[in-house]
């Protein structure tokens, strides 16, 4: 297997696929900003100050205005239409230029994809313009502090006014971005006297109206970029609204769906298993001193780096295969519902090891002169720790799993 | 820049021929006739051995010009997969193997001369792998050719020789003088062999210690290639034969772990919906599905880009190995007592999966190869 084989996350692709590949890999080539000197979130969720989200706005503007994002949205809301799927291989590419992320991911995958199933033309033209050029930054307001995993029991109250606007009161957690945010997708309790499920409906909310107060969390790392929101009578207007009153819990079911990679249809976003993690765990290992020469040598971590390995390229081919319907006859929403779960966890271990790998050389922070990769192992393995949470937990994403493709009886 | 096709070359035919074979193993070879079988003297049903040669199945992937359908790789790895499944009794496997070998070593009037009756089912074929001092790469190759009037006498110890009692013709990988590894073809019964069937922990799978006592073979029984690159290809193959039929004998042990998880209940419930019960199912259910990418994706290898087969070859059966293991490891365990016994068809999976991820190399085996050719720049096999 070669070595672009390996990391181009394809097989063998139509001609004019091919050639749109190179087109983008040249152009991310010539494109990819220099190191702006201070320190870069690894995620987006970890955007902390004003001039890192700068930096990652003009960066995501300048994929838009190349041509490059919205691809697979319709023309006429900011897309390009463009029927091939392409978004995927912008994504790959991306990552294989190892270039800065999309800040707006929340906007891209979440949001807008949302959107699109769900929302009204108006609703469309207003919204997803804006995400693409990374001009409105959205953020989720799903997670309550009482509500986390059982994430349906959300007591933030969405009241209908007499002129069919709302008032909003509650409190919203784990809120990635809301600090930067325009925009809020916010699910909320419409009818406290319905079901759990059926008393919820689903909102786009204006952070920038009376009534809201962001306050920041600090991560395990000591980085921000995620927040609560507290909602105080807060004004919403009545075309808010996205999909019905009491469809709330259907459409986040749907935004759930896209979150966890489960179904396409995404603005633009990093694919996931690129091939580039294994290759930065190998330089890691052959930098790694041990009590006897490095870390690659050592054949215990060569046993679990060759497992990784396995892993990562099982990943790529789930990508491969999962559009292939035939060849998931016997489970088809298998490959789609576990991918955000495997890859978190792989992700986890890949960094863990390398962490494990450095041994002492891994102690070292943010800011001491001596920190290998600037720390970025360290950091990895603990914000890692977002991705095996948020968007569902992997023991939630178990049950889901469990009961809808294997059929197992249900948790709730 | 070579690369797999984004739909692993997978057609309609090949569709048609998965389902045919699902519903021919389910029909053929419930659980009751593997049950049957284990305590058969012979260990297979020669009629379905019959049947699969006249539907062309024994030769799937072998050449048409060689009497098979030239259909290649993946069909054959879905196939498998199916075998696998219903834990399907069969010399199939180590005919298959034969065929590799043949395929791989023989110049074009060796494999005119061998390949088409194994293609046809009318031959058993077999590979003798191991030897007693282990290993089964080119390198622990200790039988030895020495060359005779006419031909070669072959002398040495061969173990784990799948369906080595019932094979018709064995291939043989013997050292010459020179130090080199040939293939030797034997037809039996032949004089100075001697088979000796084994008595295995899984009892679907035969295997036999030939014994090479002096066996005087003729020129052409050599396979003219190097024996060693042949092996070298015919592991590659094998690993992913053999992991697909693990990835359906896993995913077997897997459905039937999930429906005893609902068909029992304790303090009042399906045990399945207690999580310590349910995660671990889950977690199979990914493992098996892993490994099945990589079943598929080293199939399509060989099909589509032969050269770079090996490493997916090789995470194939390194993640098969490790996923069956935990499959039917989970399976024993959470079918609590009656898991424990011989009534429940577990085990039968329970002793598969032993054979399996002990048979052409286990996950750190594999690992070790795929480190090697990952970090190390003087690797063999180029990354």
């Amino acid at each position: 297997m070669s070595e672009s084989e390996r990391v181009s996350g394809e097989g063998a692709e139509p001609k004019e696929i091919a050639e749109f590949r190179l087109e983008v890999r040249a152009w991310m080539e010539a494109n990819r900003p220099p190191d702006p000197g201070f320190k870069l979130p690894q995620s987006f969720l970890e955007v902390e100050s004003e001039r890192q989200l700068d930096f990652l706005r003009a960066w995501q503007r300048k994929v838009y205005d190349a041509g490059y994002l919205g691809l697979d949205w319709p023309a006429e809301v900011g897309g390009r239409g463009d029927p091939a799927k392409r978004q995927r291989i912008v994504g790959q590419e991306l990552a294989r230029a190892r270039a800065p992320f999309l800040v707006n991911a929340i906007g891209l995958q979440w949001a807008g994809p949302t959107i699109l199933v769900y929302g009204t033309d108006a609703q469309k033209k207003r919204m997803l313009r804006p995400i693409l050029s990374a001009e409105e930054i959205w953020c989720q307001g799903f997670s309550e502090p009482g509500a986390g995993s059982d994430l349906a029991s959300a007591t933030t109250r969405a009241e209908k006014q007499e002129d069919g606007s709302y008032r909003v009161t509650g409190h919203k957690v784990w809120t990635t971005l809301a600090h930067a945010a325009k925009w809020m997708i916010l699910l909320a309790r419409t009818d406290p006297s319905a079901g759990k499920y059926e008393g919820l409906s689903f909102f786009l909310f204006p952070m920038d109206v009376p009534g809201v107060t962001v306050q920041p969390l600090v991560k395990m790392t000591g980085e921000g970029g995620f927040n609560q929101v507290i909602f105080d009578n807060a004004p919403m207007p009545a075309d808010a609204l996205l999909g019905r009153e009491g469809q709330g819990w259907d459409v986040a079911l749907t935004t759930l769906l896209f979150e966890r990679g489960a179904a396409e249809g995404s603005g633009g976003g990093q694919a996931t298993a690129s091939g580039e993690s294994v290759r930065a765990l190998v330089s890691v290992a052959q930098r790694a001193r041990r009590e006897t020469g490095f870390a690659a040598d050592d054949p215990v971590f060569r046993d679990r780096i060759a497992q990784l390995w396995i892993e990562e390229e099982a990943l790529r081919l789930s990508a491969l295969r999962a559009r292939v319907p035939e060849l998931n006859a016997d489970r088809p929403q298998a490959l789609r519902l576990m991918n955000k779960l495997v890859y978190s966890e792989y992700n986890q271990r890949l960094s863990e090891l390398a962490c494990e790998m450095l041994g002492p050389d891994a102690t070292l922070w943010l800011g001491d002169p001596c920190a290998v990769d600037r720390a970025e192992w360290p950091r990895a393995y603990m914000n890692s720790f977002g991705m095996t949470i948020g968007g569902g937990t992997s023991e939630i994403l178990r049950n889901v799993i469990g009961e809808r493709v294997l059929g197992l009886p249900k948790t709730r | 820049m070579t690369r797999i096709p984004t739909n692993f070359g997978f057609t309609e035919e090949h569709e048609m021929l998965r389902q045919e074979a699902r519903r021919l193993f389910a029909e053929r070879c419930p659980i009751s006739e593997v049950r049957r079988l284990a305590d058969d003297a012979l260990g297979f049903d020669p009629g379905l051995w019959k049947e699969l040669g006249s539907l062309g199945w024994a030769g799937l992937a072998t050449g048409e010009q060689y009497g098979g359908a030239g259909l290649g790789f993946l069909p054959l790895a879905l196939l498998l997969e199916e075998m696998g499944r219903r834990l399907v009794p069969s010399p199939y496997l180590a005919s298959l193997l034969a065929s590799f070998a043949i395929d791989a070593g023989g110049s074009s009037t060796q494999r005119a001369r061998w390949l088409p009756e194994i293609a046809s089912g009318t031959r058993i074929g077999t590979l003798a792998l191991y030897e007693p001092a282990g290993g089964f790469e080119a390198e622990n190759v200790r039988a030895t050719a020495e060359p005779a009037e006419g031909g070669f006498v072959l002398r040495g110890q061969k173990r784990f020789v799948l369906a080595g009692a019932s094979a018709d013709c064995l291939v043989v990988p013997c050292r010459e003088p020179s130090g080199e590894v040939s293939l030797f073809v034997v037809d039996l019964p032949a004089r100075g062999v001697t088979v000796q069937g084994e008595i295995g922990v899984d009892p679907t799978r035969r295997t036999a210690r030939v014994a090479l006592d002096g066996v005087h073979v003729a020129c052409e029984a050599r396979l003219d290639g190097s024996g060693a690159a042949a092996l070298e290809r015919t592991h590659a193959r094998g690993f992913v034969a053999l992991a697909a039929e693990m990835v359906g004998a896993a995913d077997a042990a897997l459905v039937m772990t999930r429906d005893y998880a609902i068909a029992r209940k304790q303090f009042g419930r399906q045990i399945g919906f207690f999580q310590a019960v349910k995660h671990p199912i889950v977690d199979v259910m990914i493992g098996v599905e892993l490994a099945r990418n990589h079943v598929l994706g080293a199939a399509a290898a060989f099909d589509h880009t032969p050269h770079a087969a090996e490493i997916p070859a090789r995470m194939a059966k390194a993640l098969a190995s490790d996923v069956f293991a935990t499959a039917v490891r989970k399976g024993v365990q959470l079918h609590g007592g009656y898991g424990f016994t011989i009534d429940c068809d577990m085990h039968l999976y329970f002793k598969r999966a032993l054979w399996s991820r002990a048979t052409l190399g286990d996950g750190p085996h594999h690992r070790r190869r795929l480190a090697a050719a990952l970090l190390d720049r003087d690797a063999a096999v180029a990354v």
